[in-house]
């Protein structure tokens, strides 16, 4: 083959186009092989064929994920994907995450769990393998169309990876010098680098979080595909309990990913918080809590038979919500009302018609197989765990319910050519109405403790329950007040009574666990995290403290602040001018540059009424000088046990573009420039100058017999003023000096930069005995500065600590089903 | 009736309930006009009007910016932000504002801008600022 191109590599992007085929091709013939070995019980060559096709998808797309890998890690800038995502000065943990920093590597993300999932089932499923891995691979296939790139009928399907810069901008067009067909031959030339990553997301959870929400998504095709095959193979009751184990395990790892998600967003971007409901994060909780009351319900019909049709929905439509999500992150409809949405990658009917393909599956089924459902004739005990249960798993699927409308404004609008706007404080809007949602819930995680299956005896249940409840008032009374929740509007309190009741609750079963049911333990810890959460985020976010309120006075106008409702959240702080912010007095005392991140040392300290420090310590937040998107800000936190302590730089004017690179050899009359107009004083040893950030002291004056700036000479007469200066209570010398060679008077100039001073020797007076000094003060415009942001979260770590409980619980009770499993 | 036909009333009640209270909650998109005549908060989408000028001067005041901006009938507007300006804040192609008429300015409590991306050359990114710290 002859390319006219020059440096281009074909090879590895042509064989990754023909694993993304091929992914495609083996997934579609490993779903339609296990629908006809579904359909003939004893055939075993169907099997066999859809079984080979699987593994063959997936060679594929490990193969694709091999050439995509070799692309970027050899930083072959002729694909378009490298190009935008990678660059060669990349450090090599982020060139591995820029693999999935675009749409097409996210897919493959999940194309790949979804593989690694697909063959733990064909190892595990035993007699479900057929009907469920249709199912799955099915799912495989529709994902594996979003990375083909074909065009058919003009019409281009998916968007691969391995598209040529090329072909993916048309150059010819949009830049004139290309239309010679030798420079155009030649392009590598003028693009030696790539575009890079995103500063943003330069961060290690980048390495972490994606892979794991993915993971997350990916699993919940595993009940999607059971409840499926229950319906498909009319073997209602039995789907239920292997599916258990997988539900709790998508679960846990989505539950997990959402959390890295808010302490990524916490920990390194300037969001200001751990949870914005930004319509993306949005459309990651909400499969999560359909699936979280899927798998009650699917206990309660496990245990007691009922709920049957409740519980196979509510799976259905968990993963329906995934592919829903998928469109919503997606296909850039979210465009005016999400910050970090991906931009429509021209896949939006893509999208749309993998959510309605698994949609209409699922509705169709449940239609044809309604009249058989199982159904109890017998109604719920109103005292009995199942009909608490299946209340709490009907008010999550409520809360999820609320999360859609909202977050589907913008679908709304496209569809209905409407043009409603979303709430206009989104924040306080989710939060009042989630949180009403959250008490119901978390009030039922902890009473339907003390119910059984079936029936409870009724007095027994209402002693402990209002036992248990007046103990978690008093308890929640007390947190609320010596945190400040109290000041919170009500729903919010209750929200703590709830949770605080769930923690209590759910020990004592915990107690008992340990004292010899342990099957029970898993639930328990599980809950416990749950209410652990909900107090940490609670208090963390309603009590947060912002202390660097602007009291300093400096302000635009008298009018302006009198406007009410003005949050002076942002205060400039100028380098070495200490402010009091709260307890902490707090100093911008330098930077340091390791390029490319600019930091800058933000001294706290606490002093006490006698004076003496009781705690010091330095935050370094940081700044990107990035030369594609201007100054990229990165908070610091000082983490204690009880709060957090959080710094973020949002304006300086101590960095510029290029830095680094400092220019040599200032011209003496610009850098004069600089300073305000000169002040001279005649002073005498002994004598004191003030000036307007302290005072300095002229110790002595001393002939002197070496010079840094210049070689003496024997004939030279040079002397210099020692002057001790005190700036914003930090001590300093220098020592001007003046000379004279052969009758003309020189004199060199001393710079105290950290007090902006600039200091010259400029006359001697012998008959007064006095000297001339010279001072220049940077004017307060020219010195360094930054503006910040601090904020106080306090009890954040109840919010990670119960993350890590709850997943602990999560473990424990897949183990449990496992276990189950395997004694039937 | 049964116990769980009364349950699903109240759900259907529930939601119903959500749906009423989030279309009632949610303006439309409007425009300066609108926001004169209305005391509440609303969202306007406007672009930067970038022959005037845009102030901001840490030096004065951290948490005050101002800038002018035409919502989509062309009427021009001051806009008043409290809080820093942004990075990039001159290249924005459109910026969805948050916020009320005061006077004759308009004081946003939110800005939303899109920026054509230097990330990816034929696409734009998006960012956002709220004057104030997300609170429950």
């Amino acid at each position: 083959m002859d390319n006219p191109f020059k440096g281009e590599h074909l090879l590895p992007g042509h064989l990754g186009q023909f694993f993304t085929i091929l992914a495609f091709g083996s997934a579609l013939l490993s779903s339609i092989s296990y629908y006809f070995a579904v359909k003939d019980e004893f055939d075993v060559s169907w099997k066999r064929l859809a079984r080979i096709s699987f593994y063959i998808n997936t060679v594929s797309v490990i193969g694709i994920g091999t050439c995509l890998y070799y692309i970027i890690l050899n930083h072959l800038f002729e694909y378009y994907y490298a190009f935008e995502h990678s660059s060669r000065a990349l450090p090599i943990h982020f060139i591995i995450s820029s693999f999935w920093d675009g749409q097409e590597g996210s897919f493959w993300l999940w194309t790949f769990w979804q593989a690694v999932i697909g063959n733990v089932l064909i190892l595990r499923a035993k007699s479900w393998e057929k009907p469920v891995m249709a199912v799955v691979a099915l799912s495989q296939a529709a994902i594996a169309t979003m990375l083909i790139g074909v065009d058919i009928f003009g019409q281009r399907i998916g968007t691969s990876p391995f598209i040529l810069f090329r072909d993916a901008i048309d150059l010819k067009g949009t830049i004139p010098i290309f239309a010679n067909p030798a420079v155009y031959h030649n392009y590598l030339k003028y693009f030696p680098d790539g575009n890079g990553m995103n500063p943003l997301l330069q961060n290690y959870w980048m390495v972490i979080h994606p892979p794991t929400l993915f993971l997350g998504f990916a699993s919940m095709v595993v009940p999607f595909a059971y409840a499926i095959a229950g319906l498909w193979q009319k073997r209602y009751t039995e789907w239920i309990k292997p599916a258990i184990p997988y539900t709790l395990f998508a679960m846990m790892v989505l539950g997990t990913g959402i959390i890295m998600g808010a302490f990524w967003a916490y920990e390194s971007l300037s969001f200001g918080g751990f949870w914005a409901w930004d319509p993306v994060e949005n459309a990651s909780i909400i499969p999560w809590l359909i699936l979280v009351g899927a798998m009650h319900v699917m206990i309660v019909y496990k245990n007691t038979g009922h709920s049957y049709f409740t519980a196979t929905l509510m799976v259905l439509m968990s993963y329906v919500l995934v592919l829903y999500a998928s469109f919503l992150t997606r296909s850039g409809i979210l465009g005016d009302t999400s910050v970090h949405a991906f931009t429509d990658a021209g896949m939006f009917w893509h999208l749309v018609a993998d959510v309605v393909i698994f949609f209409v599956l699922a509705v169709v089924l449940l239609v044809i197989r309604w009249k058989e459902l199982p159904r109890t004739q017998k109604d719920e005990e109103t005292y009995s765990r199942e009909f608490w249960m299946f209340v709490g798993a009907v008010f999550l699927c409520l809360s999820c319910f609320h999360l859609v409308v909202v977050s589907s404004i913008p679908v709304w609008n496209a569809m209905f050519g409407t043009k409603i706007a979303p709430p206009t404080d989104p924040v306080k809007h989710y939060n009042i109405v989630q949180a009403s949602f959250a008490v119901v819930v978390t009030l039922l995680t902890g009473f339907t403790q003390f119910l059984k299956y079936k029936k409870t005896a009724v007095t027994k249940f209402f002693i402990t329950t209002v036992v248990y409840l007046v103990c978690a008032a008093l308890v929640a009374t007390l947190v609320v007040y010596v945190t400040g929740v109290a000041k919170l509007q009500f729903v919010f309190i209750l929200i703590m009574v709830g949770a605080i009741y769930s923690i209590l609750a759910n020990g004592k079963v915990l107690i008992d666990a340990l004292k010899g049911k342990y099957k029970l333990a898993g639930s328990a810890v599980a809950h416990i995290g749950f209410g652990l959460i909900m107090v940490g985020a609670l208090i963390s976010a309603g009590t947060s403290d912002i202390i660097s309120i602007n009291t300093t006075g400096e302000q635009y106008s008298d009018e302006f602040v009198k406007a009410k409702n003005n949050p002076r959240e942002n205060i400039i702080m100028y380098k070495n001018t200490p402010i009091q912010m709260g307890k902490y007095t707090v100093t911008y005392v330098g930077d340091s540059i390791s390029a490319p991140n600019h930091y800058f040392k933000v001294d706290y300290k606490v002093v006490d009424a006698s004076g003496k420090v009781t705690e010091e310590f330095m935050l370094k937040p940081n700044a990107q000088a990035n030369p594609k998107m201007g100054l990229i800000s990165s908070p610091d936190t000082r983490h204690y046990l009880l709060s957090d302590l959080y710094t973020h730089v949002t304006y300086t004017n101590a960095m510029k573009p290029g830095e680094g690179t400092e220019a040599a050899g200032h011209d003496e009359a610009d850098d004069d420039k600089n300073y305000e107009a000169p002040l001279t004083y005649d002073v005498a040893p002994g004598d004191t100058i003030r000036f307007r950030d302290g005072y300095m002291t002229l110790e002595s004056i001393g002939k002197i017999d070496h010079l840094q700036d210049i070689q003496l000479q024997p004939t030279d007469l040079a002397i210099g003023a020692n002057l001790h200066i005190v700036a914003h209570d930090k001590t300093y010398t220098a020592e001007p000096v003046y000379m004279i060679r052969n009758n003309n008077a020189f004199d060199f100039a001393r710079k105290v930069d950290d007090a902006g001073l600039k200091l010259r020797f400029t006359k001697v007076l012998p008959q007064q005995k006095k000297v001339e000094i010279t001072l220049y003060q940077q004017p307060e415009s020219a010195r360094k500065w930054i503006v910040m942001r601090a904020i106080k979260f306090p009890d954040i770590n109840f919010l990670w600590s119960g993350t890590i409980i709850m997943v602990i619980g999560i473990l424990l009770s897949i183990f449990r089903r496992n276990k189950e499993l395997r004694s039937v | 009736m049964k116990k769980s036909s009364i349950f699903g009333l109240v759900v259907i009640a529930i939601a119903i309930a959500i749906i009423i209270s989030v279309y009632s909650k949610s303006s439309t998109y409007g425009s300066f006009n609108d926001a004169r005549n209305t005391n509440d908060e609303l969202q306007v989408v406007a672009h930067l009007d970038k022959q005037k000028p845009l102030y901001y001067d840490a030096v004065k005041d951290a948490n005050y910016f101002s800038f002018y901006v035409k919502d989509n009938n062309g009427q021009e507007c001051k806009v008043v932000f409290t809080g820093p300006k942004q990075q990039d804040f001159e290249r924005s192609e459109q910026i969805v504002l948050t916020g009320a008429m005061k006077g004759n300015e308009f004081h946003a409590s939110k800005i939303l801008m899109k920026c054509p991306s230097k990330y990816k050359n034929d696409q734009v990114e998006i960012t956002e600022v709220k004057a104030k710290q997300a609170s429950i």
